[in-house]
């Protein structure tokens, strides 16, 4: 799992310079200028272009001042609950039984000897989730209106004083409440398949004569070996996890529950910055194909990686007696070296004002898992270059609540990588359960997405063409980067028209395009820059769905911080808004009976 | 003939209630569009009505005729092509006209999972009705279309008789002022055809204004003041029921007791004076007379129900 850059900054911070105040209002600007241009079109065809002028603004006019004022919570909430009885009396429940069927069965293809079998059972329950609610959120919200016109019976609807916003917020809200519940009851049983399928015990095994350590029972495709002090003990990691041992009475050993597999860490991110060869201010080193943001360091140089941490207090850490450090870096390797033991690299901590540090503290990089460090608190290090026993809290962490901490590659030849959120302190961790919470909220939020677009889509297309819009919306959000990158021409090879060239007449992506005709050249990337910029701003005004799966951060035990809820949760809004508006102006502007 | 100009045949004020001008048309017409915008069909030609308060005006003609094109054209369901229709002064289009209209369309669009409880309580809401108010008119309404029988079956099992029943009590949910009857009485059997006639002749007595359409003649003769007769999208007649249906040059006398020689009399008395007997026999009942007077105590809502 990679934390992304964008995913690291503060709500605020994103909300400011991501969305709120530079895109959102850019792209609310836009679309509604876009919106009046496409209604004034298409109501000047009908009704001529003085005509068409009135019609739009007296459609904005209502929704304003008539409309959403007189939007009543009685008659939403009355036709949301209609959309929800009519789901239930469609059998949506059926899902519910298809889910527990896919539970049920689930243990045939799991594999019970998979290194981390937490992360499996909860990426499978979270995604099996994820794909039911999705469908179903998808044919809720595209046939319901489409089959209200078709049997007529939205007519005796709006023949009440019902208007369309309140026709439009019911089924979003009713399908969402079928939805919810769908989902709270999907999400319970997925909590319960996933404790009861990491939970195991073991036998104690043999034991050593003087009773002090052993090995369990091989069970669930492993075995552990203990150590005791006093009547108590820990087993060593296997698959992720610990067992606590415990001698009775009548010098039996129990071996209780495995711990340690179920994680919701709170990581404490800082800022990275890099150190060149001379050890000057720099960046790191790009060794080749890589995210533009992980860079590398090179070993036995003075390059190294600093992270800058804020707010380090003792408070934060359980109260102190150890900091611990959690790392997942990457190694390139010049030469095979040692390849038994692994590249090396050294954890040094400092003070802001580059005086106080503490002694190195070696590593192997562990590539491709979460290397856990607990530095303890007391430990030896240098003041001026004079060796001194100092206290991270007291010495090292400057009076700002500031740490730095240096990571150096220590083995000529090879090379460290990593980017921000590669190494990070661990600040105790939040509960399980609310984390998962967290998840079914990031799948509830797609499901939202789907239903508004659904209903938006249904509410001027029949129900299948709107099913396959919502459809493509989704897959787009889903897996839309690359069409993103040809959009923002991130991907080499130029536009659309420029790569249909490209492609048979063999000219590669990293040339510039050659015809022979530099006019017919510059024509054919003006136009591919103004179908890239057309399709920029489609997929920016289609949610990525992607960012709302936080489900890896739960499969991978890492807490889903409240900033990235706060976020989803903004863009849910806001595309909430924005959807509902579009769907009240076909809704308003169609003719009820003449479908 | 256009509407405009249509000519009121009536010699006396079109109604003795109040002159108060409930539902308006002016110049009203729809013209039907295929996806392209090329013209299909004219269903509706600036048609200018005007139903008053407290009166039973029907729209006649038959189908295709532009009777249910006014009607949703009136409610603001179809946007006309040219003209304006107003409801209680209000555009069509305003949706706050609708807390005074009760609507009873062609076929009752109800929602089939629904019983008739729940039915009547979800267009109460609509109406923001708080919950008390909402039980008292959903009991009273299923009693006086006499459906308590059959209140918590899903409207699906409903027959068509009981579907219109049940149609017509969400129309009169809100106690509307204004009631709109789209072929109020198809599907009924003759029972709940008279009775549904005779409610709306005691709505109109209660003060209300009942906008009807049918092609039922039989019906629009029974029940309504003043017609408009709409054929091929135009306005072809308009005026009171009975001085359209007005013969005025045949004379018709009713008598009991009267002998075979007093007849001849009559007509010999008819033949002196220059005129003609074109008919003089014994009149025949209807049908509808008929078979009520046959099957008058098994109403429908006294029948045993399934469950």
């Amino acid at each position: 799992m990679r934390i992304e850059k964008d995913q690291m900054l503060s709500y605020f911070e994103w909300l400011i310079f991501n969305f709120g105040l530079l895109q959102g209002a850019i792209v609310a600007v836009a679309l509604s200028l876009l919106g009046f241009v496409v209604c004034y079109l298409v109501s000047m065809a009908r009704y001529g272009p003085s005509e068409a002028f009135f019609h739009v603004t007296r459609v904005i006019y209502e929704l304003l001042a008539r409309d959403l004022p007189g939007t009543s919570i009685r008659r939403v909430y009355a036709l949301a609950r209609l959309a929800f009885q009519e789901a239930i009396r469609r059998r949506v429940l059926v899902i519910m039984a298809v889910f527990i069927a896919v539970l049920l069965f689930a243990g045939w293809f799991l594999d019970p000897a998979a290194d981390n079998i937490a992360q499996l059972y909860i990426s499978f329950v979270m995604t099996g989730t994820s794909y039911l609610i999705l469908l179903l959120g998808l044919f809720l919200s595209c046939f319901s209106i489409p089959a209200d016109m078709k049997s007529k019976t939205i007519q005796t609807i709006t023949t009440k004083p019902v208007r369309s916003t309140e026709i439009v917020l019911g089924r979003i809200f009713g399908f969402t409440a079928v939805g919810t519940v769908l989902l709270v009851s999907m999400g319970v049983l997925s909590y319960v398949f996933v404790i009861r399928g990491i939970e195991h015990r073991h036998e104690s095994g043999d034991i050593a004569s003087d009773g002090m350590s052993g090995e369990t029972s091989y069970d669930a495709s492993h075995a552990h070996s203990f150590e005791m002090s006093g009547d108590e003990g820990t087993t060593d990691e296997q698959k992720g996890h610990r067992h606590l041992v415990t001698r009775t009475g009548d010098g039996q050993y129990v071996i209780g529950s495995p711990e340690g597999l179920l994680n919701a860490r709170i990581p404490v991110y800082g800022r990275l910055a890099f150190t060149d060869r001379g050890g000057n201010p720099g960046i790191g080193l790009n060794v080749g194909y890589e995210d533009e943001y992980q860079k590398y360091i090179e070993g036995t140089s003075l390059m190294s990686a600093i992270w800058t941490f804020s707010n380090v207090q003792p408070s934060r850490f359980g109260g102190g007696d150890t900091l611990p450090i959690e790392m997942s870096l990457q190694a390139f390797r010049t030469l095979k070296g040692d390849i038994v033991t692994g590249v090396q690299g050294a954890i040094i901590l400092k003070h802001t004002n580059g005086r106080v540090e503490s002694e190195r503290i070696p590593f192997i990089v562990k590539e491709f898992s979460v290397d856990q460090k607990e530095i303890p608190r007391k430990l030896s290090g240098s003041r001026d270059g004079e060796p001194v026993e100092l206290d991270i809290f007291d010495d090292i962490v400057d009076e700002d609540g500031k740490l730095e901490i240096h990571v150096r590659c220590t083995d000529p030849g090879q090379y460290l990588g990593m980017s921000a959120a590669d190494l990070y302190l661990r600040a105790g961790d939040s509960t399980f359960g609310w984390n998962m919470f967290k998840g079914f909220l990031g799948i509830w939020m797609q499901m939202f997405l789907i239903i508004c677009l659904g209903v938006m889509f249904s509410t001027f297309l029949s129900g299948p063409v709107a099913m396959v819009a919502t459809m493509t919306c989704l897959v787009l959000g889903f897996f839309g980067s690359l069409a993103f990158d040809v959009a923002t021409g991130d991907t080499p090879g130029g536009g659309p028209i420029e790569s249909l060239i490209r492609i048979p007449t063999q000219q590669g992506a990293m040339v510039d395009l050659d015809l022979g005709n530099p006019v017919l050249e510059k024509t054919i990337k003006i136009v591919d820059n103004g179908i890239m910029y057309t399709l920029f701003s489609v997929f920016k005004a289609i949610p990525s769905f992607g960012q709302f799966n936080t489900s890896d951060y739960v499969a991978y035990g890492f807490d889903i911080f409240s900033g990235l809820v706060a976020r989803h949760l903004t863009m849910t809004i806001a595309y909430f808004i924005l959807t509902s508006v579009i769907a009240y102006f076909f809704l308003k502007t169609r003719e009820i009976a003449a479908a | 003939m256009s509407a405009s100009a249509a000519v009121e045949t009536e010699s006396q004020p079109s109604i003795d209630v109040d002159s108060d001008v409930v539902i308006e048309t002016r110049n009203l017409g729809k013209i039907y569009r295929d996806f392209w915008g090329r013209k299909k069909v004219a269903a509706l030609k600036s048609l200018d009505i005007e139903v008053k308060k407290g009166e039973i005006f029907g729209l006649l003609g038959p189908n295709g005729s532009g009777k249910s094109t006014t009607i949703k054209l009136i409610q603001g369901l179809l946007f006309p092509t040219s003209g304006r229709a107003f409801v209680f002064g209000k555009d069509a289009r305003d949706v706050t006209k609708n807390e005074r209209i009760g609507y009873l369309p062609e076929e009752s669009y109800l929602y089939k999972f629904l019983n008739a409880e729940e039915t009547l309580d979800f267009y109460a809401r609509l109406f923001d009705m708080p919950a008390g108010e909402r039980k008292e008119r959903s009991d009273r309404l299923i009693r006086m279309v006499g459906l308590h029988q059959a209140r918590r079956r899903q409207l699906r099992e409903y027959s068509k008789g009981m579907t219109r029943r049940i149609g017509l009590a969400q129309a009169l949910v809100n106690e509307p002022d204004l009631l709109i009857l789209d072929e109020p009485t198809t599907g009924m059997d003759p029972i709940g055809s008279r009775e549904m006639k005779d409610l709306i002749i005691k709505l109109r007595d209660e003060g209300k204004t009942i906008l009807l359409c049918s092609h039922q003649l039989a019906d629009v003769q029974d029940v309504c003041d003043r017609v408009a007769i709409l054929h091929q999208g135009e306005l072809r007649e308009l005026g009171r029921v009975d001085s359209l249906l007005k013969v005025r040059d045949v004379t018709e006398v009713h008598a009991t007791g009267i002998s075979d020689e007093t007849k001849e009399k009559i007509a010999e008395l008819i033949r002196n004076d220059g005129g003609q007997v074109v008919s003089m026999d014994n009149p025949t009942t209807t049908m509808e007379e008929l078979f009520l007077d046959i099957v008058q105590d098994n109403r429908p809502g006294s029948r045993p129900t399934a469950n």
